[in-house]
């Protein structure tokens, strides 16, 4: 007696669906090159080796004088920050009468590997906010940053607290004894001199690797799933290419601020601890006395909530807020989440303390 | 996972037997190299030793990587191993039809994920990764003494002199932002 398979029918159709949607993939969906990342216009107003100063065309009249400088992660690109109309923290904020700026650190080069914290908190974040206040007419700015740009907004913010009146610190890496991710694991074994020495920057090859290996199953086999199964979905392919573009462009990390920033948050852990130096100076989080804002985000895989939350109790500020958010790290920045409730929340927070 | 104590001491003696015969049979061949290698290709014959000390130093830091790089191997496929018999676990437990195809779906990638997320987790892992990228420097810094020996053959700038001269560039930067700043609040 021969043997019978059998398959359910609605799975053989679902299956065939799935194919389908696959074959079709090409006419429906455009390649990583044919999309243009940047949907806000913008000018650059400044300019210092790689780095750039972007500053974003208003929208609607200026309801907030004081302006707002965004310093981005040196992973990735400040894409992110605009990577969909419908989903842009930058158009959201312009939309409010804020004013923007934001830092691009660009691609640095082995020209740059000997750049480190100095170079960049001393160097570029001060010529550039000092280049908004003289353009502004405004003694102070608010300072925004994002993940490893919360990092460097603390540093400066700590040595220059004359120049920024509110500070806001979404994601930043500060207390790495306390992250739990896996990127704090990895970077704790790290012969960091050794990976400086001989190749000069942090490649992006390296940091790529380190992304994948976060949630590799979910991002490596279930996201490419639902991308296919929602192939007819014109908003959803959009925004899915868009994305991906942005996860696979990293640019490298000069060597020394690598160096650095390995070594003096995650470990030796200097910077939560007020003994990191910077060109010369002690970093007191101290200095920060102006009102701060604290946005993390529980499902935050890069940086762990309790790597961000001790910034709050570390600074001598007495108008603080802290906001956790049920989401992940990019979700709080770029996400219909973000603009429901995180932005909403963020730009309140600011025109109630900027000058008008 | 380490190198035991013989391969050790097997591989220390293969590396001096290798320098051993590589300095003879440099010192044997100088003076012939000298009198028919002339002008600046001599520093070829020259630089041709030290190639082959990079190369017999590379062999020995390529033991190191294989066993990490094994290490690193094991420790991927023993947990897929535990993630798959986890899951083979539950499978009689899970509907079998259409309707539930995507929760069957979901365990199977939350057992996967939280088996790998473990391990990623773990010191074993980031020890064993940390001593695995130190490895691949390792033999990088060989390629990288191999092509500045060729490099210097030609007569062009090796990585270590660029990196003088970015060096030096990145210092009179600092020297002249310090300049531009003191002049443009009038100071002296």
């Amino acid at each position: 007696m021969a043997s019978e398979i059998r398959i359910d029918p609605k799975l053989l159709a679902e299956f065939i669906k799935l194919n389908k949607n696959i074959m079709e993939a090409p006419n429906l969906a455009k390649s990583l090159e044919e999309i243009d990342l940047e949907t806000t216009p913008y000018e650059v107003v400044y300019s210092e080796g790689k780095v750039r100063l972007l500053h974003f065309s208003p929208l609607v009249s200026k309801q907030v004088k004081t302006p707002l400088v965004i310093a981005y992660a040196l992973i990735n690109r400040f894409h992110i920050l605009d990577i969909h109309p419908k989903k842009s923290w930058v158009r959201h904020l312009l939309n409010q009468g804020i004013d923007i700026y934001l830092i691009d650190w660009g691609t640095p080069t082995q020209i740059n590997r000997h750049e480190g914290f100095d170079d960049y908190v001393n160097g570029y974040m001060d010529n550039c906010i000092d280049f908004v206040r003289k353009e502004s007419l405004s003694d102070k700015v608010s300072l925004q940053g994002y993940c490893t740009g919360g990092t460097l907004s603390t540093v400066y913010t700590s040595l220059y607290p004359e120049k920024i009146k509110n500070l806001i610190l979404t994601a930043p890496v500060i207390d790495g004894r306390r992250d739990s991710t896996v990127v704090s694991n990895l970077a704790k074994h790290m012969d960091v001199d050794k990976l400086v020495d001989t190749l000069g920057n942090m490649p992006p090859e390296l940091m790529y690797y380190v992304f994948s290996i976060l949630k590799p199953f979910e991002q490596g086999f279930e996201k490419y799933l639902n991308f296919f199964k929602n192939i007819q979905d014109k908003d959803y392919v959009e925004n899915f290419i868009r994305v991906e573009k942005w996860v696979t462009d990293t640019p490298p990390i000069p060597g020394e601020l690598f160096k650095q920033w390995i070594k003096y948050v995650y470990q030796e852990n200097l910077l939560i601890n007020n003994n990191m130096y910077v060109g010369g100076k002690r970093i007191s989080l101290k200095n920060i006395a102006m009102p701060l804002l604290t946005q993390v985000a529980v499902g935050d895989h890069l940086v762990s909530p309790e790597c961000s939350m001790p910034i709050h109790y570390a600074v001598s500020s007495e108008d603080k807020t802290m906001k956790i958010y049920p989401t992940g790290h990019v979700g709080m920045i770029a996400s219909s989440f973000s603009q429901k409730k995180v932005l909403p929340e963020f730009a309140q927070w600011l025109t109630e303390r900027s000058e008008k | 996972m380490s190198i035991s104590p013989d391969v050790k001491k097997s591989l220390a003696d293969y590396k001096h037997t290798s320098l051993f015969w590589t300095d003879l049979l440099y010192l044997m061949s100088n003076r012939q190299q000298t009198l028919t290698a002339t002008g600046p290709f001599r520093k070829l014959a020259v630089n041709s030793k030290k190639i082959a000390v990079e190369t017999i130093e590379m062999n020995e830091d390529m033991t190191e990587f294989n066993t990490r790089l094994s290490a690193y191997y094991k420790q991927l496929s023993d947990t897929w191993n535990d993630a798959q018999k986890e899951y083979s676990r539950k499978v009689p437990e899970l509907p079998n039809d259409i309707e539930h195809m995507d929760a069957s779906k979901r365990v199977w990638i939350d057992i996967f994920e939280n088996y790998f997320t473990k391990l990623f987790d773990s010191s074993d892992f980031s020890e064993n990764f940390g001593k695995l990228v130190t490895s691949e420097l390792e033999i990088a810094k060989h390629w990288n003494n191999m092509t500045s020996a060729l490099l210097e053959s030609a007569n062009m700038p090796t990585k270590k002199e660029m990196d003088e001269v970015y060096k030096e560039l990145h210092s009179l930067r600092k020297r002249v932002a310090k300049l531009e700043k003191i002049s443009n609040k009038g100071g002296s």
